[in-house]
This record gives structure tokens, C-alpha cells and sequence, in this order.
């Protein structure tokens, strides 16, 4: 299988920002004995070099659906990457002591995207909740009642395990009991159940983490919502996309149209981080125009 | 470069945020457009020809840029190698627009921006860190700056 391996390995040594670097031992795949290699953890990619200072990586080690485990070995401080798929290759590391050991464990079984993209998730309906409560002169949810956002609450669940049934639009409104709970990765990645407890314990609604619409409901639906309450989550800043069974993704509906209120520079209120991202940026590049001209 | 390609593979079996048939055509000279089923799972994008069960290849989306060249096609390029475009040909505008949406969203570092973002907003309205309870406040990659720690404006508001 091709990959833009140039491209990957760029990531690795450009200046955004790695998560963790230090010294590991690796176990060599046919030559088994254990090799000191640098590593850089960045986002879900854990990039291994010959050197502290070496140009390229020799490899790299996707940590998508993985399980980082201790490990029995000749080596102290020892740990394991294993991934769920069949005849997946075991990546045995050792560390130079316990702290590091622990530490490295810790980064790289949070390392995947979808642990990343629960918290972030989890904290987008945070801010939802307290824009909520504040916007409704502190009420709390019981303020809320009657209103449809908060049937919006009780209805919405992400579907992405593979093992959901619902695969068109109109499923995805039905209760949330139909769809699964929580929705896990595919693997069994323990970790990252742990991390799942641990936010459905904040979370509401038929153990649904999040009440994020997915994008392709209803448009009529989404005007009512946003009629009623001054301030709207955004329904399109992530990758929910409803899909069918197949694989094949529904038939897409346009993007949701907002309200004036949130195109307003002056209430950064809303909880869509990627249409403030936007729109600093256009404040930015405008600020930049203004001042390249006052030159 | 290696790479564990056998795990990539069965990522690229995981359900899909997105997937679509579309006309693709690579960054060689020469390379031609061709019907292709193009799925995004987290932030790899991966490509198959129809009815096959293992892909071409993958694209790891950090680092890139999509532009779009019109209506209902887009590009992807990569920040070290910018004149090399990967064209992609959809079927509407629509759907052009939602696949340069996502793609655009679907980096890593894309997240990173939004849970710092999410954060300093959760804490100004709250003075709390809303990560703590998680037990990951402190790890690098959720620092408002690079490495920096997470500031607050009242330090008596919370421990932080």
C-alpha cells in the first residue's frame, strides 16, 4: 500500500510541536535484539529515528487502534504496542527507567485521534452547557425544558461503530436507545475504555457522550433550534457524517445556516471553535492589510 | 521509511467519517484522473479502487492544504512539496465543499487548536480547568502555547 511517506516523514521533523521525545530501546523485527532509537511522539504518530540528530525517521509507528501494555521481557522497564488486527506485528520497547516507562506508556495509549477527538468533543459540549446556562440567566437545564434544543439532547446519538444499524438520515433521529452506547473505536483499545469511563461519568442522555446533531438532519430541524436559543452549537466542526452500513456516506445536506448573531465578531460566544478559527483569521489577515497600508 | 503497514491497513476496514466515490487523479506528471473510492477514517485518507478490499495507498492529512480549482473539484497538497496536487473530482459542489470541510478538519493539529480553544473558553467562564478531572491537564500537546503551561487570570480561583 502506498502512503506520501515523504510528506509523513516532513511531519516529523517540522516545527509543530511533538508530544513527547526521549530514548527508547526497540526490539528489532528479525534482528531481535533491542536497538537505542530516538523517538517523537506526534498527534497518533510515533516517528523513530537513528539518531537525537538524525535528518529522517527510519520508520514510523501509526498508533491508530492500538494497546500499550507492560510487558514480561529481558529487559527492564518494558512495555508493549499492540495492535487488534490479525497477525499485527508487537512492537516491544523498554524505557531507561520506571518514570519514563510510565510516562511513555501514559502519552502513547492517549496518542490516537479518537481519544483526542472525545475530549475535544467532550469539551465542545461543555462549553455548550455553560453558554447555555448562562445565556438563560442561569436557569440550569430545568430552564431548558420545552425548548427543542434539549429534545435535540435526548435524540441525537453519533453512530459511527460499526455495529450500528442506522444508516440513513432518518434513523439517526430516532431514540437514542437504538444507537450504541458510547461510541468506542473499533478496537478494544483499554486505555482509551478507561478514558471513556471516566467522561461518561460527566455525560447525559442514555450514556451518549456527546449531543452533537450529525450534519445530515433534517434542515427544518435545525432552524427551530436555532430560533430558540441565541447562541448554537455547530453541527459541521467534526467528522460526524452519517453512513450506511456499506460504508457508502448518506446523501450529503447542505451546511447549516446560522443566524446573524454568530457571524458577529462581538459575541466570540459561540461554541463553533472552527467558525471563530475562521474568523480570527479573517480579522487577522484584515489587521495585517490595515497596517501594511498605514507603513 | 517504514511504517506498520498491515495496521494500516485494517484502519482503512474501520467505518468511515466520509466516503464517496470520486475521480482522483495523482500528483505525477501523467497521472491521470480515475474513479476511486475515497474514504477518510481519523486523519489518513485512503483510496481503493471500487469493489476492492485492500487500498492503493493512504494520505496522512497533517501538514496539507486543500484548495479548491472549481466547483466540484478540490486539491490536496502537502506543505513540503506544494506544487505536487492530489486532484480530487466530485460529483456536486455540495459534496466538493463537504469533503474540503472535513479534510481540512481531520488533522491532528487541527484538534490540538480546537481543544486548547475549548479550554481557555471553558476557563474563562468557569475558572476551572475542565481538564483535571480527566488527570491530562498537564500534558504537552493541550498547553495553550508551546510547552507553556496552561495560564489562568485568577490564581485564587484555582489551583492550576
Amino acid at each position: 500500500m502506498k502512503l506520501n511517506e515523504r510528506s509523513v516523514a516532513h511531519y516529523a521533523t517540522c516545527d509543530t510541536p511533538p508530544d513527547k521525545t526521549g530514548f527508547l530501546f526497540k526490539k528489532g523485527e528479525r534482528n531481535t535484539a533491542y536497538h537505542r532509537r530516538w523517538f517523537v511522539l506526534k498527534g497518533n504518530m510515533l516517528f523513530y529515528f537513528e539518531e537525537r540528530d538524525s535528518r529522517e525517521p527510519i520508520g514510523v509507528i501509526v498508533l491508530e487502534g492500538c494497546t500499550v501494555e507492560l510487558c514480561e521481557s529481558s529487559e527492564e522497564f518494558a512495555f508493549a504496542i499492540k495492535f487488534d488486527c490479525a497477525k499485527a506485528r508487537v512492537y516491544k520497547m523498554a524505557a531507561e527507567n520506571q518514570a519514563a516507562m510510565e510516562s511513555w506508556v501514559k502519552a502513547l495509549s492517549r496518542a490516537s485521534f479518537d481519544y483526542m477527538r472525545l475530549v475535544v468533543k467532550e469539551l465542545e459540549r461543555q462549553l455548550e452547557e455553560i453558554q447555555e446556562a448562562a445565556s438563560f440567566g442561569g436557569a440550569g437545564n430545568g430552564g431548558l425544558q420545552g425548548k427543542p434544543k434539549s429534545s435535540r439532547r435526548n435524540q441525537v446519538a453519533r453512530s459511527r461503530s460499526g455495529a450500528s444499524s442506522s444508516s440513513s438520515s432518518s434513523s439517526s433521529l430516532s431514540s437514542s436507545s437504538n444507537a450504541p452506547p458510547m461510541a468506542v473505536p473499533f478496537s478494544a483499545q483499554k486505555s482509551l475504555q478507561e478514558e471513556v469511563q471516566l467522561m461518561a461519568g460527566c455525560s447525559k442522555e442514555n450514556g451518549v457522550a456527546w449531543s452533537k446533531p450529525p450534519a445530515n438532519l433534517a434542515n427544518g430541524f435545525v432552524e427551530v433550534a436555532s430560533s430558540c436559543a441565541v447562541w448554537e452549537g455547530c453541527g459541521d466542526s467534526g467528522n460526524v457524517i452519517g453512513y450506511g452500513a456499506d460504508g457508502m456516506r448518506a446523501p450529503p445536506v447542505p451546511p447549516r445556516r446560522r443566524g446573524a448573531s454568530l457571524e458577529s465578531p462581538v459575541s466570540p460566544g459561540t461554541g463553533c471553535f472552527s467558525k471563530l478559527h475562521d474568523w480570527y483569521g479573517r480579522e487577522v489577515e484584515e489587521l495585517r492589510v490595515q497596517w501594511l497600508q498605514s507603513q | 521509511m517504514r511504517f506498520n503497514e498491515k495496521e494500516l491497513v485494517f484502519l482503512s476496514r474501520q467505518p468511515p467519517e466520509m466516503a464517496a466515490e470520486l475521480g482522483m487523479r495523482g500528483p505525477k506528471k501523467g497521472d491521470v484522473v480515475k474513479k476511486r473510492l475515497v474514504k477518510l477514517i481519523v486523519n489518513f485518507l485512503f483510496y481503493f479502487r471500487t469493489d476492492e478490499e485492500e487500498p492503493i495507498g493512504a494520505l496522512l492529512l497533517e501538514q496539507c492544504v486543500v484548495t479548491k480549482v472549481d466547483s466540484q473539484t478540490f486539491s490536496i497538497a502537502f506543505l513540503d512539496e506544494a506544487e505536487r496536487k492530489y486532484l480530487f473530482e466530485c460529483n456536486t459542489e455540495e459534496q466538493c465543499k463537504e469533503w474540503m470541510d472535513s479534510i481540512t478538519k481531520a488533522s491532528y493539529e487541527f484538534m490540538r487548536k480546537s481543544l486548547i480553544f475549548y479550554r481557555t473558553e471553558i476557563h474563562k467562564l468557569t475558572g476551572k480547568d475542565p481538564l483535571e478531572q480527566y488527570g491530562i491537564s498537564e500534558e504537552t500537546r493541550f498547553q495553550v502555547s508551546n510547552g507553556a503551561q496552561f495560564m489562568h487570570r485568577d490564581r485564587h480561583t484555582s489551583s492550576l
